[in-house]
Order: C-alpha cells, then sequence, then structure tokens
C-alpha cells in the first residue's frame, strides 16, 4: 500500500499500544488529559446519517477500506504535529478491526442516538461490475440488516448497490428496501469505470429510485483518474471531496433530479467543494442543461442533504450555511475511518443558534428518515 | 429567459438601434464601481497576444482551452449571464451586441481592457495569460518561442499605458533551462511585476515536484511574487460527467497546486517567494480543515506553524469568486490582508466579480484592502 509511508510509525505505535503497553508509552494522565468530550446536547439524541460498518467478511484489517490507495486509510495517523495545533492522534484510540459496540460506545460517549450504516471506500470490492461485486454487496448489506435487528433503536442502514452492474443494482435495490427495510441507498460519487452518476448508464438505477421515492446517499470515491496523482498527499486529502463536487454537477446539469423529482439526495462533509464553487458552476451551466434547471442551477443544488461530517470547520460551515437551506444540513461523523472528535470538537465554535443546533444534530433527519422520530436516548 | 432569447434574436435581425433608443443601451451603469481616484489594482486579468502560435483569442485549441462549457448556452440564451461566459476575447454571445457586459463583442485588444477598467474604476491591471498551457508549457523550443512572444507583447502593452498596465511574465514550465533565462529575461529586460506560473506543468507534475526546484531557486533569490493561474491537468481534462472542465476541475487545480507546493517543501524552503491564487482560492478554503487531517505526516518538517499558518500567508485574488458562499468560507480562513482584487477579465465579464460586492458589505477598511492597499504593498510601484 503506497500509504504505508505515512502510516508505518502510527501502525507499529498502535501495535504496541495493542500490546497493553499504553501506560508506558503515555503517561496514563496524559492520555486522559487529551479527552475532553464534546458531547452533544441534542434533544433525544442526535441522528448520524454518516457512519460506517466494516463487515468483517468483507474488510480490510477491519477497518471498513479496501486496500490500495483509494482505499487507504488515512495518511496522516503518525503523532499529531505541533504544527497543526490539533494533529491527528486518535483520540478514541481506536486499534483493530471496528465492531458495532465499540460503535455503540462511541455513540453514546457523545451523545448520539441513531447511526444510519453505509460503507466506507470499498469501491474496488464492491463496484467490480461482477459476481463477485453482487456477492460482497450483499454481504455488506445483510451485515448491516444484522446489525438493525440486534439494535433496532441505534442503527440504520443505507444499502450499497453493486454498480457499474445496472441489473445486479436494480435486484440489490428490490432486496434492500423490500427484504432488508433500508432507509436508503448508499451509492458512491462514481462507478469506479470513469462514469458518474448522471451518465446515462444509471438511467435504470433512478428510474427505480424514483419509483420507490426512495433517497439517494452518495460517499466520495477517488475515480481512477485521480487517484494516483503525484502532486504530495493521498487521494484522501482532496479528491474524495473534488469527486463530490463532481458527481453532484452530474447529477444537476444531466437532468436526474429534474426527470426523476421523487429521489432525494444526500451527499458528505458538508457538500465537499460544492458551497465554494456553486457561484462558478451556475456560471458554466453547459450548454442545453438549463432545460434541466427551470429555476436555476442554485435552486437544484438547494435539493440536496449535506452532511457536517469532518467538515464542521468554520470554513466550509460558512460556506454551507451561506448557500444552504438550514434544514437541508444533517448531522454525521464518518466514523470509523475519522474520529467522531474531528466534528463534534468543531460544533461548539460554530456557536449555534439552540434551533438550529437541534434540528442538525437530529429533527432535519428525522424528516428524510421518519421512523427515528420517536427514537430517543 | 425565453422571452429574452426572443428579444435577443430580435436585436440580432432588426439591430438593437431600430428596437432600443441608444440612450438606454448606453446607459448600463455599473452595479458596483470603484470610487477611489487611484482605482482598483486588477491581479487577475488576461491578455490575449494577437499572434500567438496554436491559440485564439488568447485561449489554446483543444478541450483544455476550449470555451467554458456554458459559453455557447449563454450566449444563445442570453439570460442570466448576458451571454457573456465566452472564452477570451474570441466568441462573445449574442447579448454583447445588445448589452455592454462584458465589453462588446470581437478581439481583446488592450484599448476594450482600459475602457472596461474605466468603467469599473480600475486604475491598473497587471497581465498574465489564460488557458495556454499546452502551448507555452510544451516543453520544447517552441514553448520558449511563445512565452518570448507573449511577454514582449504584454511589455509593450506596459510601455504604451504604463500607468494602468503590469505584468507577470511567463516561463516555459517544465524547461528549466528555458524557465531560468525567461525569468531573467522578464525581471531585467522587461521589467516584469511578477511571473505567472500554471498550477501544473503539463506534464503530470505539480510545483513541489523535484524537477523544478532551480526555478524555485532562483525565483527565490529574486523575492519573486509568483502569480498561480490554474490549468486544468491531463488526468481530468476530458472526464465525462457532464460539465466542462471550466465548471469544477480549474479549481481543483489550485487546491493541489497549493498542497504541492507545501509538501514539496518549496514554501518553506524559499520563503521569499509569495504566491497569490486566483478565484478566492480555488476549493482550498473549504477543504482546509481537512487538509489539515490529511497531512502527510513525513511532511511536517516543512509545515513548522501548522497548515494554516501555510495558507494564511498566500494571497488570494476574488475573481469571479466574490459569491456569498466562498466569501464566507475565505474570510473565515484568512485575514483580509490576502485579499487581493481580480476580476478574470476578458475570459470573465467583469461584472462577475464586480456585481457581487455590494453584497459583502464590507468594511471600509476591508473594501480599500481589497481595492488597492493590499496590493500596493506587493507592487509598490504602482501607489497612488
Amino acid at each position: 500500500m503506497n500509504h504505508d509511508h505515512c502510516g508505518t510509525s502510527r501502525r507499529q505505535l498502535l501495535k504496541t499500544l495493542g500490546a497493553g503497553a499504553t501506560l508506558s508509552v503515555f503517561g496514563g494522565g496524559k492520555l486522559l488529559a487529551q479527552e475532553k468530550v464534546n458531547k452533544l446536547h441534542v434533544k433525544g439524541g442526535a441522528i448520524d446519517v454518516h457512519h460506517h460498518h466494516a463487515p468483517p467478511a468483507l474488510a480490510n484489517g477491519g477497518r471498513g477500506a479496501a486496500p490500495g490507495p483509494r482505499g487507504a486509510a488515512p495518511p496522516a495517523a503518525t503523532p499529531p504535529p505541533a504544527a497543526g495545533g490539533r494533529g491527528r492522534g486518535r483520540p478514541d484510540g481506536l486499534a483493530g478491526p471496528w465492531t458495532p459496540e465499540k460503535t455503540l460506545e462511541q455513540m453514546d460517549k457523545f451523545g448520539i442516538a441513531v447511526s444510519i450504516l453505509s460503507m466506507t471506500q470499498m469501491g474496488d470490492i464492491l463496484y467490480r461490475g461482477d459476481e463477485q461485486g453482487r456477492r460482497n454487496v450483499r454481504i455488506g448489506n445483510d451485515y448491516g440488516a444484522s446489525l438493525m435487528q440486534k439494535w433496532p433503536k441505534r442503527f440504520g442502514l443505507m444499502g450499497g448497490v453493486p454498480l457499474p452492474d445496472i441489473d445486479g443494482v436494480l435486484k440489490e435495490i428490490e432486496y434492500c428496501y423490500d427484504t432488508l427495510k433500508v432507509d436508503a441507498i448508499g451509492i458512491y460519487t462514481n462507478d469506479n469505470k470513469g462514469r458518474w452518476p448522471g451518465d446515462k448508464y444509471f438511467e435504470p438505477m433512478w428510474q427505480e429510485l424514483n419509483r420507490r421515492n426512495g433517497i439517494c446517499y452518495m460517499h466520495p470515491l477517488a475515480p481512477t483518474c485521480c487517484s494516483n496523482l503525484r502532486y504530495g498527499p493521498a487521494a484522501a486529502m482532496l479528491e474524495f471531496d473534488f469527486d463530490i463536487t463532481r458527481a453532484v454537477a452530474s447529477i444537476v446539469v444531466n437532468g436526474v433530479m429534474f426527470r426523476y423529482p421523487n429521489i432525494k439526495f444526500v451527499t458528505v462533509h458538508s457538500g465537499g467543494a460544492v458551497p465554494m464553487l456553486v457561484g462558478r458552476m451556475k456560471d458554466r451551466v453547459p450548454a442545453g442543461s438549463e432545460q434541466y434547471l427551470p429555476n436555476g442551477l442554485y435552486a437544484e443544488v438547494r435539493k440536496w442533504y449535506f452532511d457536517i461530517a469532518h467538515a464542521a470547520f468554520p470554513w466550509p460551515f460558512a460556506a454551507a450555511r451561506a448557500f444552504m437551506p438550514p434544514d437541508h444540513l444533517m448531522f454525521g461523523t464518518d466514523y470509523s475511518p475519522e474520529p467522531i472528535e474531528s466534528t463534534v470538537n468543531e460544533l461548539p465554535g460554530l456557536k449555534l443558534p439552540e434551533d438550529f443546533y437541534q434540528a442538525l444534530g437530529r429533527t432535519n433527519a428525522e424528516k428524510l428518515f421518519p421512523r427515528f422520530k420517536g427514537v430517543v436516548i | 429567459m425565453h422571452s429574452r432569447r426572443e428579444f435577443l434574436k430580435a436585436l440580432s435581425v432588426a439591430g438593437a438601434g431600430a428596437i432600443l433608443p441608444a440612450s438606454e443601451l448606453l446607459a448600463q451603469q455599473p452595479k458596483f464601481k470603484f470610487a477611489s481616484k487611484a482605482g482598483a489594482i486588477d491581479v487577475h486579468h488576461h491578455m490575449a497576444p494577437p499572434n500567438l502560435p496554436g491559440a485564439v483569442g488568447g485561449i489554446a485549441a483543444g478541450p483544455r482551452g476550449a470555451q467554458p462549457a456554458g459559453a455557447a448556452a449563454a450566449a444563445a440564451r442570453g439570460g442570466a449571464r448576458g451571454g457573456d461566459a465566452r472564452g477570451g476575447g474570441a466568441g462573445r454571445g449574442a447579448a454583447d451586441a445588445a448589452g455592454q457586459r462584458g465589453g462588446g463583442r470581437g478581439a481583446w485588444t488592450p484599448q476594450r481592457s482600459i475602457e472596461q477598467m474605466d468603467k469599473f474604476g480600475i486604475g491598473v491591471s497587471l497581465l498574465s495569460l489564460t488557458q495556454v498551457g499546452n502551448v507555452i508549457y510544451d516543453n520544447t523550443e517552441k514553448g520558449r518561442a511563445a512565452c518570448r512572444l507573449v511577454n514582449e507583447y504584454g511589455a509593450k502593452c506596459m510601455a504604451d499605458y504604463p500607468k494602468r498596465f503590469g505584468m507577470f511574465a511567463s516561463i516555459p514550465f517544465p524547461d528549466v533551462e528555458g524557465s531560468l533565462k525567461e525569468i531573467a529575461y522578464a525581471y531585467d529586460t522587461l521589467k516584469a511585476d511578477g511571473i505567472s506560473i500554471y498550477t501544473n506543468d503539463n506534464q503530470g507534475k505539480w510545483p513541489g515536484d523535484p524537477a523544478h526546484e532551480p526555478i524555485w531557486q532562483e525565483l527565490n533569490r529574486r523575492n519573486a511574487i509568483l502569480y498561480m493561474h490554474p490549468w486544468v491537468p491531463a488526468c481530468c481534462s476530458n472526464l465525462n460527467y457532464g460539465a466542462g472542465s471550466f465548471m469544477n476541475e480549474i479549481d481543483f487545480e489550485t487546491s493541489r497546486a497549493v498542497i504541492s507546493f507545501i509538501t514539496g517543501g518549496v514554501l518553506f524552503k524559499y520563503p521569499n517567494l509569495k504566491l497569490i491564487l486566483a478565484h478566492s482560492g480555488g476549493t482550498l478554503p473549504v477543504l482546509a480543515g481537512r487538509m489539515k487531517d490529511r497531512y502527510p505526516a513525513d511532511k511536517n518538517q516543512y509545515i513548522p506553524n501548522g497548515l494554516w499558518a501555510e495558507f494564511r500567508k498566500l494571497y488570494y485574488d476574488c475573481a469571479h469568486a466574490t459569491y456569498k458562499f466562498p466569501w464566507a468560507a475565505l474570510t473565515a480562513l484568512v485575514p483580509p490582508t490576502q485579499f487581493l482584487f481580480g476580476t478574470d477579465y476578458s475570459p470573465e465579464p467583469i461584472e462577475s466579480t464586480m456585481d457581487n460586492i455590494p453584497d459583502l458589505h464590507l468594511s471600509k477598511d476591508v473594501l480599500d484592502m481589497l481595492e488597492r492597499t493590499n496590493a500596493e504593498k506587493l507592487f509598490p510601484r504602482f501607489k497612488a
């Protein structure tokens, strides 16, 4: 894995920690002192719409990411740079494979009532376009459904689909909704074969989701064009968010939302670069797309929902808040690829009005996922 | 929009004068104009040297130099955009025939720039090239010759209008020897105000690549001001997602190039370089948090005060990115000392930047800084 140069020392550190050497490495006090928990004060507990399960039968190293550069764990995991101020030691001390118990422990710690599970950087495992891809998706979905069954008040599920295999996708949508009772369908921002979701190729999937009044939860996957660009960092630094922006543009300008108005679209990280670029996007609408934008590009983009996972920093939040309707922003964490702290530690600094905070933390999501309305902690 | 399109069609058939009284056409006043006597300093203003081989109206031939994808549509609909999302000086929209936005149709000329500058209260524009990366960054003699041609053209504009134009000279990346020669010529003979670079070298390398190091060394020695303009790299020029690469890809590049500069240690090793970014930083302000959390740990030596401190040393022109949303992000990330005014004229009409400024409700202090005083510190020869 080409991120080894970044992750090695951390891996070693974790190995050491795992060997039970915590106290001999850090003073116990130092570890505890780092733990100022910014527990959420959302009434009834928050709803986390960006929370990843890592099906043990699929996951690489139990972290839910596919092997290789695109699935790699975040690269910057060595001891925190003195520099960044708030560096990258994992405050949650996550080592070893993800488990639902760990997630529940974290949810309790931060005041999260419900997490709606989806799969993270597994594009190479799920988006193969073959029988194995179908099987892998099924394994992931069945596993997610088993967690919903076991903890019905704590977990929801965004069912995955085996793009670019459209027949497989249609079958899986049916299975997800009719058998597993998922809350939404989760897709990646591209089909891992150089197509983005506005491509005509995806049309049957949109048709079917529209027919079911589906919710489409779109998670980034660095596309093949841009997985190994040699400008310094790993693709996880920028390319994920670029691809969110591409995929949103693709869906909007190709008329997917226009043709399939029953689908609700959700994406992550405060919209990636969308709020920053939306003005310039409006001025670059391609010829022929106006027919899909009867009220302009802004109006279509504002129909999206954005989760704020790992993008509650003051700058993206300022842009997202300035652009989006307030009831289209939802809480998310990107746990476990990202510690929950990365999101919740930013919230106090945003000084959100109480009603906005409650809506962001819970009630906006309740409107999309009404079955969690009474589900409180 | 329909009625406007029909209206425009009527105009082009019947001729503007036949429908509208001339006074109404001319009366189009800018929504916002800088009021100071000296006028604004526009650091993002493009020249289109007429004789540049392989380029038309300052824009290279081929997909990466093509007009913004919206151009044809905008021209046809003449709607919200007034048909002015065209590339270069060429390919103006029909609406320009009727309206005044963008300064009319036909090829770019320095006179046309000055006319527009006067209209909006812009005192000085620092000229640079726009989308001609594959002409000047071809790594051959041709690239060297093209840079020389455009730099001399820019110098002539400066000579003709010494109080109105400055220049960011181009260098023939990734040709190190050619670049060093052009740097010497640009500073010593042409008296350029800075050097213009693209975000990548058109050969799959970004600025932090060690291959480019001698160029940074020399520019550091000269305390250079670097104007970095986005150029969509080969990886991403023809992604088929429905939008032209001018919609998004161009702004992604600015963030890639900045992180390359930093992780490559260029800004750390060559601290005299001053780097100006276009379009309010492209995507950088919204991604700065995630960038910090994904910064490669083995490059920490290059960010002794953290990544954000590096971002706060950069300069950001506001060309075509004064919309409230990017502005909210940018102003939250960097202090107002880093703002510069820019327009991206003529690929973009000046209105695209200026019309939004009143809605930003800037304080007088910040507006002054944006308009000219920050730029004066970088380019003291243009002090009021």
